[in-house]
C-alpha cells in the first residue's frame, strides 16, 4: 500500500536525476533551443499520424537520457484532470466552419462534430507530447544549466533593454520550488491529517466545503512560502547579488558535434511534423 | 508483563517505491512499548526514526511487516484510520508551522470539532489542553496565533493535538530550536502528562540531557534499524554502544565517567542531574 502522502511521486517536472547521458551532456544552451523548436513544431502539427510520431519521438526521449518510461509516464497523472477538462470544452464548444465537418450533435450552442473530436484526440496527444519534453528538459538539466542556459539564450535580447538576467532569475526559481513546495505541502498534509483533517471529502458541487476543507493547508503553505522568500532574499544577499548589476560566469559553454546534431535533429524532426502532408 | 500497547516487528519502508528516486528508509525495525511508558528513540539523521513514527499514526502504512496499535492492526486495509488518529496523537517537527486558524483558541479545537464534538466539550477539551501545556485559557485563548513567541506557538501545537485526549503521544524533535527556558518547561509538561494522565509518550530526541531527563527506555536506530534498547542506566553506562554509534551522552555521565576514570569512587549509573550531583558531592571534604 503505497502512502496517500507522497504527492512528489508523480511530479517529474523540476525534478533532477544524476545520470550520465548524451543528453545529460548536452549544451544547455542548445538543448533549451531544441527544447523550443521541438516545442513549436508540436504547437503546429495537426495530423494525427504527426502527433503519434512526436510521441514516440518524445518517449524515445526518455530511453536516450537514461529514465526509466515508467517514471516519465507517470508525469501525466497530476495532468490528467487538466486534460479532461480542456477536452471537454473542446469537444463541445470548439466550431470550424467547413464543407467536410459532419455535426454529430446539437443542443444551443453546444455541438459535436467530426472536427471538435479530431481536436480533442489532437490536444490530448498534444498535451502528452509537451509534459514528456519538459520532464526530460528538467530531469536532465540542472536548474543552474537551465537558467546559464537561457540566459546565454536570450542575451541578444538585452540590446532592446530586456531584462534578461532577472528574467531567467525568476523562471528558475519557479521550476526550483514546484518540489520544494510540494514537500512542504505533503508535510503539511501529515501534519493536519494528523489533527483529524480531511482532504477532498465533499461531493464535487460542495465548492466552499472543499475549499475550506483546504484552508489548513492554504494558510500555513502561505506563510512557509513567504518565510522562504525571505530566506531566498538573504542568502542571494549574504553571497553579495545585486539586482541588475552585470554579473560574469565561471563556466563558459563551448558547443561540440553533438550538440550541432541534437539542433539539426530537432530541426529536422519538426519538418517532418510539420510539411510532410499526411493522409490523417 | 503487560500486553505492549504498540508493538512493531519486522517493520520495512520504501519512499518513491518505484521511481528513479526510491529510497529505502527502514529495513526491519522491532519494538515494543508497554503503556505508560517514556520511551526515546535516537539515532543520526536519516536513520529512519521520522518515518517510524509516522507509522504510528497511519500516516504510512507498513509496506512488509506489523505494526500494533492498542489491539489496532495497521495491515489490516479496512483499518479505521480516524480512530487511530484518535488514540495517537502525532507532534511534528517545527509543529508551530503548522497553526492556521487566527485565534488560538480556535487552532486547539480545530481537531475536537473534527470529532464532532459537542461545543461545551470541544471548549473542555481546549481548557484542559491549554492548561496541561502551561497557557492560561482565560488570557490565551482570544490571542493572535501569529503574534505569540515560537515557545509560546508550539505549546499551542502540542495543546491542538493533546485535545484530541491521545492514549499515546508521539513527538518528533519536541524541543529542537527552542530556548533553553521554552526547552525546560515543555519537558516538564511531557513528563506531569505522562505521570498525572497516563499518557504513553514515544520521542525522537538528538538531546541526551532530554532523553536522560525523560526517557524510561531508549531505543537506538542505526541505518533504518533498531540496533539496541535498554534503560538509559544500560545505555548511558555501556561505552561499547556509544562509541559503536556515536551517541551522544549527557554531560552528567561524561563527567561521572571522567572521575570513575581519575579514580573516584563514583556510581556512573546515576546520571540523574541531582543524582549526579549527590555523587559528586559525595567526593568532596565536608
Amino acid at each position: 500500500m503505497s502512502s496517500p502522502f507522497e504527492l512528489t511521486r508523480n511530479i517529474t517536472i523540476g525534478q533532477y536525476l544524476v545520470r550520465n547521458s548524451i543528453i545529460h551532456k548536452l549544451d544547455p544552451r542548445f538543448k533549451l533551443a531544441s527544447f523550443a523548436i521541438l516545442l513549436v513544431g508540436i504547437a503546429i502539427c495537426d495530423s494525427y499520424i504527426g502527433n503519434l510520431i512526436g510521441l514516440f519521438l518524445s518517449i524515445y526521449l526518455f530511453h536516450l537520457a537514461s529514465i526509466p518510461v515508467s517514471y516519465g509516464v507517470s508525469g501525466l497523472k497530476p495532468a490528467i484532470p487538466f486534460m479532461i477538462i480542456i477536452g471537454l470544452m473542446q469537444l463541445f464548444l470548439y466550431k470550424e466552419m467547413s464543407p467536410d465537418n459532419v455535426i454529430y450533435w446539437q443542443l444551443g450552442f453546444l455541438e459535436v462534430s467530426s472536427a471538435s473530436i479530431k481536436i480533442v484526440i489532437i490536444s490530448v496527444l498534444r498535451f502528452m507530447q509537451i509534459i514528456f519534453l519538459s520532464s526530460i528538459l528538467t530531469l536532465s538539466t540542472s536548474t543552474t544549466e537551465i537558467t546559464r542556459g537561457l540566459e546565454r539564450l536570450l542575451s541578444p535580447l538585452q540590446k532592446v533593454k530586456f531584462p534578461v538576467h532577472a528574467f531567467s532569475l525568476i523562471i528558475t526559481i519557479a521550476i526550483r520550488f514546484v518540489p520544494t513546495f510540494a514537500m512542504e505541502m505533503e508535510k503539511m498534509m501529515k501534519a493536519q491529517a494528523s489533527r483529524g483533517a480531511e482532504f477532498g471529502t465533499g461531493a464535487w458541487w460542495q465548492i466552499i466545503k472543499r475549499t475550506t476543507e483546504m484552508f489548513p493547508l492554504i494558510i500555513p503553505l502561505f506563510n512557509v512560502a513567504l518565510a522562504r522568500g525571505e530566506d531566498l532574499i538573504l542568502a542571494m544577499e549574504a553571497r553579495c547579488y545585486t539586482p541588475g548589476s552585470s554579473r560574469t560566469v565561471y563556466t563558459q559553454y563551448k558547443a561540440n558535434g553533438n550538440d550541432y546534431v541534437a539542433l539539426l535533429v530537432s530541426v529536422g524532426i519538426v519538418f517532418v511534423l510539420v510539411f510532410i502532408p499526411y493522409p490523417w | 508483563m503487560n500486553q505492549p500497547i504498540l508493538s512493531v516487528k519486522d517493520l520495512t519502508y520504501v519512499y518513491m517505491k518505484s521511481t528513479p528516486l526510491e529510497h529505502q528508509a527502514l529495513l526491519g525495525v522491532n519494538m515494543e512499548i508497554t503503556e505508560g511508558e517514556i520511551v526515546a528513540i535516537i539515532g543520526h539523521t536519516g536513520c529512519g526514526k521520522s518515518t517510524l513514527i509516522q507509522h504510528f499514526n497511519g500516516i504510512h502504512f507498513p509496506q512488509t511487516g506489523h505494526v500494533m496499535i492498542n489491539g489496532m492492526d495497521l495491515t489490516k486495509p479496512k483499518l479505521d484510520v480516524k480512530s487511530l488518529r484518535r488514540q495517537v496523537g502525532l507532534v511534528f517537527q517545527n509543529p508551530e508551522d503548522q497553526l492556521f486558524e487566527k485565534l488560538v483558541g480556535d487552532d486547539i479545537a480545530y481537531g475536537p470539532f473534527k470529532m464532532k464534538l459537542p461545543l461545551e466539550e470541544v471548549r473542555e477539551r481546549v481548557k484542559w489542553a491549554m492548561e496541561m501545556v502551561g497557557l492560561p485559557f482565560d488570557e490565551m485563548k482570544d490571542r493572535a496565533t501569529f503574534a505569540l513567541s515560537g515557545g509560546q506557538k508550539r505549546k499551542v501545537a502540542l495543546a491542538g493535538v493533546l485535545a484530541l485526549r491521545p492514549k499515546i503521544l508521539v513527538l518528533d524533535e519536541p524541543t529542537a530550536g527552542l530556548d533553553p527556558k521554552s526547552r525546560r518547561e515543555l519537558l516538564e509538561k511531557i513528563k506531569k502528562l505522562n505521570q498525572e494522565e497516563g499518557i504513553t509518550v514515544i520521542f525522537v530526541s538528538h538531546n541526551m540531557e532530554e532523553v536522560a531527563y525523560l526517557a524510561d527506555r531508549i531505543y537506538v536506530m542505526a541505518g533504518g534499524k533498531e540496533v539496541c534498547h535498554g534503560t538509559p542506566e544500560e545505555i548511558f553506562t555501556n561505552p561499547e554502544i556509544i562509541l559503536q554509534h556515536r551517541i551522544g551522552t549527557p554531560e552528567t555521565v561524561r563527567t561521572l565517567h571522567r572521575l570513575h576514570e581519575e579514580g573516584y569512587a563514583v556510581n556512573t549509573g546515576r546520571f540523574r542531574v541531582e543524582d549526579a550531583s549527590t555523587e559528586i558531592r559525595k567526593l568532596l571534604p565536608e
